[in-house]
């Protein structure tokens, strides 16, 4: 599943510019093929359901399929408010009636898991890193409101990877209230080692050295805080809370959750973020855990220029002050 | 805010151009959560995330997104260690600017009035123009902290050196160490709670059952028809789910109330204290805007009141001198001894119903010509004419969260000042004749808050 953040590997370090195409291209790709769910997924059954389905799932690199279903999968949902509550609280928000975008990414996840956890989809769920995210929120989405939410796989092409190539997807979901779309986001994933031949080929980004910027803020990680938010999130690959798990990945310790770290940079900007933006997260190296990052909230007003506007907004860095690594790269541009 | 205020030459009050002299604070406006009962709808809400919203929707409501306020000054009662700097991380929690400063205050269930009188005093002085005065409390997120022995072993093993002295630390331990302890509002000087000691001041003053569930009915009553009437569609904001104060009963009588079992002073001959006269524990957050009368028309902004005059009061509960709660029968003969007012100059009058009880002795109290003589060197203030009580009934039916009522009560009463003033001026009457309202809020520690608003 969505490993967050890091490999180790060369393209840790440069963030991917190609990746995460503008958010609000994406409904123009419904599949029309759409399978409706009684609910959004739990993430832990399938995850057992991954495990359960030997080979393939875990880490192969040879996959059956070549293609991405031609379906999306849909589900109505509300957002829950005691788990509301622990997620705002957890990630330094304040709990009140609306949701952080971040907590409608955690809770539309278990649909994106199971559409990456279907016996067509190309790639293995559980070795996938998640490289990228851009939520564009039209509005903040109510607790108690009910909505719809829609998931559909776009765009697989093959991406340089250290020496070889890997595979790239983006997971696009839209949330609605009625017919009202409230709620954008694409998530981009990697899968490091599998290499599917015929794809579109992307250029290896180039970027410029990381400068860390002036920190407005920072946070200790500890392993205790990993296992909250796997809890609030129900993202509990173990890779963020098992030590002997992140060894068998090759990491020297558990990392945090790419979209914690990027919620709670959300966090430090705090309500200046407005209720209608576009909000890129580009994941780094990874948060090894226990550690301490460092934040930098910074205004900006050229912060969007994937769409070649200039949008006013923030950019919000999240770095490693020691070994001035990036973390995090993201922006909020105001709507 | 003293006598020397000139009468203001008031006029609508619901108009922006209304001219008051200079050196003045007024009630803008105000904002409060419907107020949850414990364990109900806010349970997972803390204080922060309430005052929080209170200020948002304070802002949204006046249309101050973005603007510089003056100072925010607001407080909890219960209070964890981690809130330390409540106001200012609910200021910028908000779309206030994050500019404006702020100030965590706490006077027990007296907390927001006092940040209000704070913040009156000084506009009035001209040291700020606006300011917000709040509170939250939860009953339900209160701090749990552990066993004193625990406490300071810990404290210890983080000074200890060695791993012997920290084995040994930790040996001291014992299980019921361990425990947790919920944190309570019992008075720390005597070790009763509030309520008992409410039944020791109702034995005192023989306050009957029949009184104490009057109040309560008419508190529920009131507060019900306030509702209906569409008096707090500018003074509440719904949150989570809750549009109506919880602890409401509309619906209730006085044979419902008759028949409640008492819960206060049960080793008492005749125990009168119910949970139907007394308040619920409750969660909810309340907010006020305060300003000069130039700040408010620059911002197209009513002044609902003028802040005349406050007075505070403590009285000696410790050695039996006085009931806990009986401040206000001192501080609001003083307040309006200052001002050479009499009760009949008031046209509302707001008691904080910690328990029925407090209104019945409280009220008695400035009856009673001995007692006034005596404790006050006063005469007596005379009968209050209950119809000008709690009018939008008050505590037992809204419920109290603790640090929030001061602002409940200043924001309502400012607005049906106004609205009086406003139907005062439309029956003909003079723009000069002033409308008053007096508060009355009691508090641990023997403390208590008296304010008076002029419309």
């Amino acid at each position: 599943m969505s490993r967050d953040g890091e490999w180790i590997g060369d393209w840790l370090d440069e963030p991917g510019a190609e990746t995460a195409e503008r958010a609000s291209a994406a409904s123009d790709a419904v599949p029309e093929r759409i399978e409706t769910l009684a609910a959004v997924p739990n993430p832990g059954a399938v995850y057992l359901g991954a495990l359960g389905r030997a080979g393939r799932a875990i880490v192969t690199t040879s996959s059956l399929t070549t293609s991405l279903p031609d379906v999306a999968l849909r589900a109505d949902l509300t957002l829950d408010r005691e788990r509301l509550d622990a997620y705002a609280h957890l990630v330094g928000e304040r709990a009140l009636d609306t949701a952080p975008p971040g907590f409608v990414h955690v809770s539309v996840f278990g649909l994106q898991l199971a559409l990456m956890g279907r016996g067509d989809f190309p790639l293995p769920m559980l070795g996938m890193v998640h490289v990228a995210n851009r939520i564009e929120q039209l509005r903040p989405a109510g607790v108690g409101e009910t909505l719809t939410a829609t998931t559909w796989a776009r765009r697989l092409v093959s991406r340089p990877v250290g020496d070889g190539m890997g595979t790239q997807v983006d997971l696009v979901t839209e949330v609605r209230a009625g017919g009202e779309l409230v709620w954008q986001g694409v998530s981009t994933y990697l899968a490091r080692s599998t290499q599917i031949s015929g794809l579109t080929v992307l250029d290896r980004p180039e970027h410029p050295e990381f400068v860390a910027p002036t920190p407005t803020g920072g946070w200790d990680t500890t392993l205790r805080l990993s296992k909250d938010y796997a809890a609030v999130s129900g993202d509990r690959n173990p890779i963020h809370t098992s030590r002997l798990a992140a060894r068998g990945f090759g990491y020297r310790s558990t990392i945090a959750h790419g979209m914690d770290t990027a919620a709670r940079a959300l966090a430090a900007l705090g309500p200046r973020r407005g209720d209608a933006f576009t909000w890129s997260v580009e994941f780094a190296a990874p948060v090894l855990v226990p550690g301490r990052v460092a934040v930098g909230v910074e205004r900006r007003d050229d912060v969007d220029p994937a769409d070649g506007g200039t949008r006013a907004g923030y950019a919000l860095t999240v770095w490693d002050p020691r070994r001035g690594r990036l973390h995090v790269a993201s922006t909020l541009a105001h709507a | 805010m003293t006598s020397t205020t000139p009468t203001p030459s008031a006029t609508s009050p619901d108009t922006s151009a209304v001219v008051r002299p200079s050196g003045t604070a007024v009630v803008v406006g105000g904002n409060r959560t419907p107020f949850a009962k414990a364990g109900g709808h806010y349970a997972g809400a803390s204080n922060l995330d309430m005052l929080t919203t209170v200020l948002d929707g304070l802002v949204a409501r006046l249309g101050l997104a973005g603007e510089r306020i003056g100072e925010v000054r607001a407080g909890a009662v219960l209070n964890h260690s981690k809130d330390f700097n409540l106001a200012r991380e609910a200021v910028l929690g908000t779309t206030l600017a994050p500019t404006t400063p702020a100030v965590t205050v706490q006077r027990a269930c007296a907390t927001s009035i006092e940040a209000a009188w704070d913040l009156a005093n000084k506009i009035t002085l001209g040291q700020i123009s606006s300011g917000i005065a709040g509170g939250a409390d939860s009953t339900s997120d209160a701090p749990i902290v552990v066993s004193e022995r625990l406490r300071h072993t810990l404290l210890k093993l983080n000074r200890a050196r060695t791993v012997p002295d920290r084995l040994k630390l930790v040996g001291q331990l014992r299980p019921a160490d361990l425990a947790p302890v919920a944190p309570n509002v019992n008075e720390p000087r005597t070790g009763l709670s509030m309520g008992e000691h409410q039944a020791l001041t109702n034995l005192q003053w023989q306050v009957t059952r029949e009184a104490q569930d009057a109040v309560a009915l008419a508190s529920h009553t009131q507060l019900a028809r306030a509702w209906e009437d569409g008096l707090f569609d500018d003074l509440v904001t719904p949150f989570r789910g809750l549009t109506r104060d919880a602890a409401l009963r509309a619906d209730t009588t006085a044979e419902a109330l008759a028949k409640l079992r008492t819960v206060f002073g049960n080793d008492h001959p005749e125990p009168t204290m119910t949970a139907g006269n007394s308040t619920p524990l409750s969660d909810g957050a309340a907010a006020v805007l305060l300003a000069s009368p130039a700040w408010a028309a620059e911002h197209g902004l009513p002044a609902l009141a003028r802040v005349v005059d406050a007075e505070a009061a403590a009285v000696d509960f410790v050695h039996g001198q006085e009931g806990l709660l009986m401040g206000g029968a001192y501080a609001v003969p003083r307040l309006l001894a200052r001002q050479g007012l009499g009760l009949d100059d008031i046209d509302l009058v707001e008691i904080h119903e910690a328990f029925a009880g407090v209104v019945v002795a409280t009220t008695t109290a400035w009856a009673d010509t001995t007692f006034c003589s005596e404790k006050l060197g006063l005469p007596a203030l005379g009968t209050l004419d209950t119809d000008k009580l709690n009018v939008a009934g008050s505590s037992l039916a809204a419920g109290h969260p603790f640090a929030a009522t001061g602002a409940r009560i200043v924001a309502t009463l400012a607005t049906l000042l106004a609205r009086r003033k406003a139907a005062l001026i439309a029956d003909g009457g003079s723009p000069d004749t002033p409308v008053r309202g007096l508060i009355s809020v009691c508090a641990a520690g023997g403390q208590a808050v008296a304010m008076l608003l002029e419309a």
